[in-house]
């Protein structure tokens, strides 16, 4: 088909534009294109979970982080407009080479893996009218495999925690650009805002039949963060008040709890109770995954309620 | 009639192949900025019109996710092109002098 190979000709093309590009922040653009395009790819392949995530996650959050970054790069001076490519090292094919063909041998195992005997996802398939879900993937993320989602809160929280740890007591001090002053500004905001909480409720929401769910969600109301310390309505504060504090630890305690309740009433551990626990735990993920990308984007440890 | 959902997909993706040319060209960073953002509404316009041609309501939502995420960009590009040197120039490629 002429659009599969439309496509992939051009996240290659992209990709490498990104990497090699003449200027920095052409080399973002670029970026951000690639990250468009590939949600384009994953929604012809037919996977509209994977396209949200790489639209909030890929195009949307990491563009707006890697432009601040340049920002930040460009008051110290640490741009060199002439030569950001650094120089080659004589591995450099010998890597390429291996690492091409590392990715092409997991990609082969993983396509002769469909052909064998899918007993686990037979299995998934038959129990999961009983949870009460209708998209396997929310299944698999929170009933059947779901210590390995407790481990990806966790994993932020502790990335949080390290971000704190390596920035110290100057991270304060990380400029962040002045609110634009253009009148167009505050419209825009008071309609996003309400809006992008509706939709990732919503997300969370229809997650649990449709493609969504807690990390799409949750990449929603950290763009919404995102937006409002851009736009100096919310600006980073010198230490995480106690709302920030719990806002943080809330995904992974609710899960632990509930999954330690278990133990309580002498099921096993980690077992789902019902759908009124998926969507508590869901709505905790959300909530903490959001506000710890905010803060990692704002280099902050808390937040406040206007910047000075 | 079996064509044309895929057909405008396919004329979509030449339009933003077009409008790479432009990414690449630049010359000033708005200019780019620009384009990636008119790539969000082609992008916008091929998922609609992919959730028709495959029956995937859901890529609907993924639409709706990349107008929402559009937004973020276009106003940290707004954000970081204002606070460098005010008026002057708006090309982040050459250096403030």
């Amino acid at each position: 088909m002429v659009i599969d190979v439309f496509l992939a000709l051009g996240l290659v093309v992209l990709a490498w534009q990104a990497l090699i590009g003449g200027s920095l922040f052409r080399g973002i653009v670029m970026f951000i294109v690639f990250g468009m395009v590939l949600t384009l790819a994953w929604a012809w392949l037919g996977s509209p979970d994977l396209a949200m995530a790489e639209a909030a996650i890929g195009a949307g959050v990491t563009g707006a982080l890697i432009m601040i970054a340049y920002w930040r790069l460009r008051r110290i001076n640490a741009v060199e407009p002439r030569d950001p490519s650094p120089a080659r090292s004589r591995l450099a094919l010998v890597i390429a080479v291996l690492a091409t063909g590392l990715v092409g041998a997991i990609g082969l195992a993983a396509v002769s893996a469909l052909t064998g005997d899918a007993t686990a996802a037979r299995v998934m398939n038959e129990t999961l009218p009983d949870t009460g879900l209708g998209n396997p993937i929310t299944g698999v993320l929170i009933v059947f495999r779901n210590l390995d989602t407790l481990l990806e809160v966790a994993v932020v929280l502790a990335a949080y925690i390290a971000a704190r740890a390596a920035l110290g007591r100057e991270s304060a001090d990380l400029p962040l650009p002045p609110a634009p002053d253009t009148p167009l500004l505050t419209p825009l905001v008071v309609t996003l805002a309400p809006l992008t909480m509706v939709v990732a409720i919503y997300l969370l929401k229809a997650g649990s039949q449709y493609p969504g769910g807690a990390f799409q969600a949750s990449a929603l109301l950290a763009a919404l963060g995102v937006l409002l310390v851009l736009t100096g309505r919310v600006g980073p504060a010198a230490a995480a008040n106690w709302l920030t504090r719990a806002g943080l630890v809330i995904g992974t305690l609710v899960f632990c709890l509930v999954g330690l309740g278990m133990l309580v009433i002498g099921a096993p551990l980690l077992a789902i109770p019902g759908i009124w626990a998926v969507y508590l735990i869901e709505a905790a993920m959300m909530i903490s995954i959001g506000l710890t990308l905010v803060l990692l984007f704002a280099g902050a440890p808390g937040l406040s309620g206007k910047r000075s | 009639m079996n064509w044309l959902l895929p057909g405008l997909i396919l004329f979509l993706l030449v339009n933003l192949l077009a409008g790479l040319w432009r990414v690449w060209r630049g010359p000033s960073s708005a200019d780019r900025m620009m384009s990636a953002l008119l790539f969000g509404s082609t992008s916008v316009a091929v998922l609609i019109l992919m959730a028709e041609w495959q029956g995937i309501r859901a890529l609907r939502h993924v639409a709706l996710l990349v107008v929402m995420l559009a937004a973020i960009i276009a106003i940290t590009y707004v954000g970081i092109s204002g606070a460098r040197d005010k008026g002057s120039e708006t090309n982040p490629d050459r250096k403030a002098p």
